[in-house]
């Protein structure tokens, strides 16, 4: 890939590339395999025209370019319209085209980003600080929940709705309470997630559940534009822009863990979180998957998850799994610990514990 | 002809070789655990949360071989030092025409057999709190008070399976100390409503 070949311009489908074709049958997420050097990245306008199409889909992926193209090039051909609705133009024309940011160099990353806060800026007049920070190094996110502290205050939840910017008219959340009779285990299908009275209820227990970000995320296999994907701390996450909403992954998760933008999701201005990241809680679109990221734009600044902080109970804990020191640490060698579907093979890194 | 048995059979052991070396995705470890053990062998992080401390006072203790953060409590009570009200012997203090103090305070700790004021307080130098056996405690420490009962508790804390950390996950740990979240004279938590409700739940559901 040439830095100074900008890939949106040429319009030349089926170009031959002088890549070797992937020989890797391992199938690693991430990290190479040993068997080749270097894996050639495909990205922007090559990951969408350069593949294989049947006639439907490639007429759909030039219809779709072409509604955009010319709606660019009549605004910026205009003599009429103004240099914000130009570089609106631009920025569109250039999000359309670019690639999967999983596939994405740091460099593109942070041009993504830079152009979303653009955008955002020329629609609303507001600035939102958004990055694009990767994973560090030596951390794989963990997470812990308390049984036994639980109270079923849901302030949990709350604090996750407001940081995450979820749709407010579908009243999504990430969380579920799920509010339990003593003495009858964990049967999730008696137990009622959505109660309202004073808490905590007599002969109950409350259990929470959310995205368990999974070590063998079966949502991710699934997905068939790989618009989902492990990170290296170990953060499952969406690209939103990359997403179709087909929902096999919702499908596929055995924890309800994953949810779906039914409608266009609305946030009022002043409620919206302005201290974003691109794999987080920038604001989505209708048609797209979402879910918990362990607050990927808190815990990657080191700050603890929206859910950890807001608990009045201390019953969530979360941390690095690498570092031999900390508290997520200390639980998992000390409590009993257990984890939900643990035979299912999927190894969530979300353990529970009782006192 | 039996060169090309020969051909094919180097070749297929071949790819065997190759396809056997390459490590399969999951197949890397045997589960999560392995995978954290192998992997925080070369621990080496550089993350911190210093700066989600700021403006927070703390005081570092090390207990049960763990040394971490708490807040710093003298500086957030507010009549402290106790001394400047307490400047006489506490029976002249409970005399009637005193003016009255503490009278706020109810003490729903265990029952009346074990607890009372000076369970905690001492009497004679009101600026430390007191252990069973006498010995002085300093407010920054009072949870050297809770743990001569709740011991398991203060187990569970010092590995900080119990409590809340104050600024991020990131080293250096700062964690909450029993009185910020426990009043010790109520120590318990009291019921209350959720925070929300989640009508189009029950719309879906219906």
């Amino acid at each position: 890939m040439r830095s100074d070949n900008k890939k949106w311009f040429p319009l030349n489908i089926g170009r031959k590339n002088q890549e070797a074709s992937n020989g890797c049958s391992c199938g690693k997420p991430s990290g190479s395999c040993g068997g080749h050097t270097q894996e050639v990245k495909k990205d922007g306008f090559e990951q969408v025209f350069d593949v294989k199409m049947d006639r439907r889909s490639a007429f759909k992926q030039l219809a779709a370019s072409l509604a955009i193209g010319a709606g660019a090039v009549s605004t910026s051909c205009s003599m009429f319209s103004g240099e914000d609705s130009k570089e609106k133009a631009q920025i569109d024309w250039e999000e359309q085209f670019k690639g999967n940011y999983k596939l994405m160099t740091d460099e593109e990353k942070q041009a993504t980003v830079d152009r979303l806060v653009r955008s955002y800026q020329l629609r609303t007049g507001k600035t939102i600080n958004m990055s694009a920070k990767n994973a560090e190094e030596d951390v794989l996110f963990g997470y812990a929940f308390n049984i036994s502290k639980c109270q079923g205050y849901m302030d949990c939840v709350s604090a996750c709705v407001e940081e995450n910017n979820q749709d407010r008219n579908s009243q999504m959340q990430y969380i579920r309470i799920h509010e339990m009779k003593d003495g009858k285990g964990f049967n999730f299908n008696e137990a009622d997630d959505n109660y309202y009275h004073e808490v905590p209820a007599e002969g109950h227990f409350y259990m929470g559940t959310q995205c368990f970000h999974c070590d063998n995320p079966p949502c991710v296999n699934v997905c068939p534009v790989q618009a989902t994907w492990r990170e290296d701390d170990g953060l499952v996450v969406v690209d939103y822009d990359w997403c179709v909403g087909c929902r096999y992954c919702m499908a596929a998760c055995p924890y309800d863990g994953r949810r779906f933008n039914w409608s266009k999701p609305e946030v009022p201005e002043e409620e919206i979180n302005k201290n974003q990241h691109y794999l987080g809680n920038r604001l989505r679109k209708k048609g797209v998957m979402e879910k918990c990221t362990f607050c990927v734009q808190r815990s990657r600044a080191g700050k603890n998850p929206a859910c950890v902080e807001a608990c009045p109970t201390g019953a969530r804990i979360f941390g690095n799994l690498l570092d031999p020191n900390s508290t997520i640490r200390w639980v998992l060698e000390n409590k009993k610990v257990f984890r939900l579907k643990e035979d299912l093979g999927t190894e969530p890194k979300f353990w529970y514990f009782m006192d | 002809m039996s060169k090309h048995i020969i051909h094919r059979i180097v070749c297929v052991s071949f790819l065997t070789l190759v396809l056997c070396s390459c490590k399969h995705g999951e197949g890397e470890y045997h589960g999560i655990t392995d995978k954290i053990a192998a992997e925080s062998k070369n621990y080496h992080g550089t993350l911190s949360s210093e700066v989600h401390l700021e403006g927070i006072e703390t005081i570092e203790i090390t207990e049960g071989g763990h040394t971490f953060l708490i807040p710093e409590r003298k500086g957030q009570i507010k009549s402290y030092a106790c001394t400047e009200c307490h400047s006489k012997p506490l029976a002249q203090l409970q005399s009637k025409d005193g003016k009255k103090a503490h009278w706020d305070i109810k003490l729903v700790h265990a029952n009346e057999n074990t607890m009372n004021c000076t369970t905690c307080h001492d009497g004679s130098g009101m600026d430390d709190l007191i252990s069973l056996t006498g010995n002085s405690i300093d407010f920054n420490n009072s949870y050297n008070l809770c743990n001569q009962c709740h011991t398991k508790q203060f187990e569970d804390w010092t590995g900080g399976a119990h409590g809340k950390r104050i600024g991020g996950w990131a080293p250096p740990r700062a964690s909450m100390t029993c009185v910020n979240c426990h009043n010790p004279h109520e120590p318990h938590f009291e019921t209350r409503w959720p925070a929300r409700f989640n009508t189009q739940k029950i719309k879906e559901r219906e």
